[in-house]
């Protein structure tokens, strides 16, 4: 029992230590990583990856992914900028902006979790689908100064903490809260491991990933938002690559791609042992293409310790043995 | 004897040109375990699937303490209370026993914030297993285990305890020790055994003579879809059960 206790300990939280490694090495190779603007600094160039992660390692869960966030999130600061453009106002243009990513969302969800459709060819046409259309939506006329209080989104602060960093928290809190406090936790994980179970039982198999999809557009879409707002124009650059940052955080968090297993505070780990990685590279001065065969190697080394863990994990199955009727050879004699 | 708990009035079930069951009539009482066997084909799964609410007979009813029912789905049944262990087992293997138990009916925290947040009330939960793991005197392992970790036999406990501590009346077990060991089986038939006491009604569906006639206490015999025997199972021996499934008559002693 106590081994077992220790395997489950180390499995829950090797992540975790990898990281307090990893922050304790950039600490003594650099002066300026373990400080305080650092940190932050970390925080805020990973929250909008932190937002459209929490849906994300969601619908991870159930077995399903969304590669259209990075598009979703262009196409919605592209038609955010129009809607600026043509005079609508800020408030009327942000809910436009939202409106998008939480449509597409819809669209996903519908054609995936309704109709039965492949997550990955679905959400895959929206990455090349969504991302052409915001492309045709600015006819390669790029929008841009947008005033100061959009610009409060992307780059302001309260009590000291960057507005991105504070949504971040929000949406992860709420992801918390759905995850381990909520039926919704227990439910994610049945849909994703035992789905005919689920829907034996009479759990909503389709409606969850309906509305966690619909919960990944409008996290793509407020990224988007966020980002145009640090840019000040909606570039159609925003959301490049998206995806897969998403997919790592989420994957080296420990989150199983076959869904029906993972923990968010692994994915949070997870997303910080990647903006950690980055940003202590290059405060070391390390050649910022190292940084992309650095994250890959970690990703490998979560796979294979996921693999290790899980072969311990079935020896450790405690399995009554059944009586053996062969009498003891020794005596027989 | 009291009023039954379930009680099955002629009920039919055709597939095509099949008839999986022709006016197949049983009353299940209380404290009791009736043994429902027949050869391959005879009608026992398309019966147990009926009262499950998983298929709509044909003809006939269904009567639950007494109160006609219609089931359309099997969410229908259990609420009648009648709990329908398949094979499969429906338990989600990621998932430990206390989620298992109360997976799609958490309970939530009492009172409107409870509600709103849809907060869990994990404690509660627990302290509901655990009084289930004491009355019933449930031989398995800490409730916060993985079903994934759980052998054959425990699954069959606690897919079986489930039903119980939801306070189903009635449990059907569907060839329950098929897929067990000989120790695997024991836990499985020996809880059968406890169930009685606890005012249950259980059908058991099995081809394992040994087992019918250790745990049941009426024997119910299907033979092509038809009902040929319903008795006592003191009476019978095992010879007399094969001749009543295959239909050979039973040889005069
Ligand atoms: N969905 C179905 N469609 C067509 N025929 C069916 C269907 N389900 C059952 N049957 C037929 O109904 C008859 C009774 O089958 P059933 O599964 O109830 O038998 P059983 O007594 O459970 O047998 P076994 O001991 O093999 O489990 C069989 O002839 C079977 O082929
Ligand atoms: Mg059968």
């Amino acid at each position: 029992m106590t081994r077992q206790q220790i395997l489950g300990w180390t499995q829950r939280n090797g992540l975790f230590f990898a990281l307090a490694i990893l922050i304790a090495i950039f600490s003594i190779l650099s002066s300026r990583f373990l400080t305080v603007p650092n940190f932050t600094v970390i925080l805020l160039q990973n929250a909008v990856i932190g937002l459209i992660v929490v849906p994300g390692a969601m619908l991870i869960l159930c077995g399903l992914v969304d590669l259209s966030v990075g598009s979703v999130a262009v196409l919605s600061a592209v038609v955010f900028g129009q809607a600026m453009a043509s005079g609508l106002g800020l408030p009327v243009s942000l809910l436009i902006g939202l409106a998008v990513g939480a449509a597409w969302g819809a669209f996903n969800g519908y054609l995936i979790a309704i109709q039965g459709f492949s997550p990955i060819i679905i959400t895959l046409g929206g990455l090349a689908g969504a991302r052409g259309l915001a492309e045709f939506v600015t006819q390669g006329y790029t929008t841009y100064g947008y005033g100061r209080e959009f610009a409060f989104l992307g780059n302001g602060k309260l009590l000291g903490v960057p507005v991105p960093v504070i949504l971040f928290a929000i949406v992860f809190l709420i992801g918390l809260h759905l995850w381990y406090r909520a039926p919704l936790g227990r439910h994610m994980i049945a849909v994703g491991g035992a789905k005919d179970t689920a829907a034996e039982i009479g759990i909503k198999v389709k409606l969850i990933p309906f509305w966690l999809y619909v919960a990944s557009g409008l996290a793509a879409a407020l990224g988007g938002l966020i980002i145009a707002s640090q840019l000040d124009g909606a570039a159609v650059t925003i959301g490049t690559g998206m995806e897969l940052e998403v997919l790592t955080a989420i994957l080296l968090g420990g989150v199983s791609f076959t869904g029906g297993r993972g923990s968010l505070f692994g994915v949070l780990f997870g997303l910080l042992f990647v903006g950690v990685l980055s940003n202590g590279l290059v405060q070391v001065n390390v050649s910022p293409y190292f940084e992309q065969v650095a994250i890959g190697a970690a990703l490998c080394g979560a796979a294979a310790l996921d693999m290790f863990y899980q072969r311990l994990e079935r020896l450790n199955v405690p399995v009554e043995s059944e009586p053996i009727e062969a009498p003891q050879a020794g005596e027989a004699q | 004897m009291s009023a039954p708990i379930l009680e099955l009035r002629a009920l039919s079930k055709s597939f095509g040109p099949v008839h999986a069951v022709k006016t197949v009539s049983l009353a299940a009482h209380a404290g009791e375990v009736i043994g429902l066997i027949g050869d391959n084909g005879a009608g026992k799964s398309t019966l147990t699937r009926m009262i499950a609410g998983a298929i709509r007979p044909d003809q006939g009813d269904i009567i639950v303490n007494g109160q006609k029912e219609h089931f359309e789905t099997a969410q229908d049944a259990r609420r009648a209370g009648i709990e329908t262990v398949f094979q499969t087992l429906a338990l989600v293997p990621g998932l430990d026993i206390v989620e298992n138990i109360f997976l799609g009916r958490e309970l939530l925290v009492p009172g409107a914030t409870g509600r709103a947040t849809r907060t869990m009330d994990v404690a509660a939960m627990r302290r509901r297993v655990e009084e289930g793991y004491q009355r019933f005197g449930l031989n398995l392992p800490d409730m916060r285990t993985k079903v994934a970790a759980l052998s054959g036999g425990q699954r069959q406990v606690v897919a079986i305890a489930r039903a119980v501590l939801w306070g189903s009346g009635v449990v059907v077990l569907d060839e329950p020790t098929a897929a067990l060991g000989v120790k695997q089986t024991e836990l499985v038939l020996s809880f059968i055994e406890r169930l009685r006491s606890h005012k249950v009604a259980v059908i058991f569906i099995s081809h394992n003579m040994q087992h019918v006639m250790r745990v049941a206490d009426r024997v119910c015999v299907l033979r092509l879809g038809r009902k040929v025997h319903d008795g006592p199972m003191s009476k019978l021996s095992g010879t007399d059960l094969v001749a009543l499934m295959t239909g050979a008559t039973i040889a005069a002693q």
